[in-house]
């Protein structure tokens, strides 16, 4: 019963470890995105255009 | 090279980008389901060789990023192509945070099958090594003061940290240590069981596929910091047309459109 603590450690911090960097992904492609709007009017990359 | 820099730009693509991250959420939740709930426990471990479903395939997506680093610094060396040097920088960051997370789901597992949570074992203590020279060329990412040194700098520890990677890997084979030998990336048969290797092939698809996401998420973010980068005083004349122009055929080259 006490190694499934260590499991359920491991398991929830891959999953913790990988949104969190998916998450820290997606602030920084908001900030580079508003920098990139500031200069140049709007976003030319990384935008889907409809 | 060119090969490997084409795969990357059609993970890259807006479509392969999200199919990839559907992928790696239906994956992830069949790795979880499958690793905790179905697969039977380990005869002479219990539950807690059910670790091995995550520790794994994350160590094993940490040698293919510090792989692509060691490709695409020397494509760098060779081209002097900045995109390169993107990718280079992207998959160093995955591959740390891989790094990292494999050393603490060791030593999560290590705990109560050896009875202590860190030791100076050859494959850990080499890991740690890993570790260090990849921090060391994120560090130095940082410091160096143009894009052009940097790229140069950084590829040059990007070749010469992968020596280490091999020696990781070769560890429990040249040293008496702790750590278990390999049991699937051996030569001759797996000395698993077949659930438990299937359960295992399923992870590393997974942790795969979770690896492309992130790279292909890490260059676009890269690709916008770069460009965010030009100074705003470089914005008018023929010099910023120049930047633009090449910074608009990468990221045309790579996503499909700018």
């Amino acid at each position: 019963m006490h190694d499934v603590g260590y499991v359920a450690a491991g398991y929830s911090l891959t999953m913790v470890a990988l949104v969190g960097y998916r998450w820290h992904l997606a602030v920084r492609t908001r900030r580079a995105r508003q920098y990139v709007s500031a200069i140049n009017g709007r976003a030319r990359i990384g935008r889907r255009r409809r | 090279m060119r090969h490997l820099y084409r795969a990357l730009t059609v993970l890259g693509g807006y479509r392969a980008q999200r199919v990839m991250g559907v992928a790696t959420l239906a994956g992830l939740a069949a790795t979880v389901v499958i690793g905790l709930f179905v697969v039977p426990p380990d005869a002479t471990q219990g539950d807690v060789q059910r670790l091995m479903y995550v520790h794994v395939p994350i160590a094993w997506v940490m040698f293919l990023a510090f792989g692509v680093v060691f490709l695409a610094s020397v494509a760098y060396l060779k081209t002097k192509r900045i995109q390169w040097d993107r990718v280079a920088a992207a998959s160093a960051e995955i591959g740390v945070l891989c790094c990292a997370l494999t050393i603490v789901l060791g030593s999560l597992w290590g705990r109560p099958v050896w009875g202590t949570w860190w030791t100076w074992d050859p494959r850990l203590t080499t890991t740690a090594v890993l570790l260090l020279i990849y921090v060391g060329y994120l560090s130095l990412r940082m410091v160096a003061d143009s894009p052009a040194r940097r790229a140069k700098w950084s590829a040059v520890v990007g070749v010469v940290g992968f020596i280490d990677v091999p020696i990781v890997h070769e560890s429990v084979v040249w040293w008496r240590s702790l750590h278990q030998q390999a049991t699937v990336l051996r030569l001759g048969t797996p000395t698993i069981a077949g659930s438990m290797l299937a359960t295992l092939f399923l992870a590393f698809v997974t942790f795969s596929v979770a690896y492309g996401y992130l790279m292909a998420v890490r260059m676009r973010v890269g690709r916008l910091e770069d460009r965010s980068a030009v100074p705003v005083s470089a914005q008018t004349g023929p010099q910023v047309r120049r930047v633009q122009s090449t910074d608009i055929s990468a990221s045309v080259g790579s996503d499909g459109h700018a």
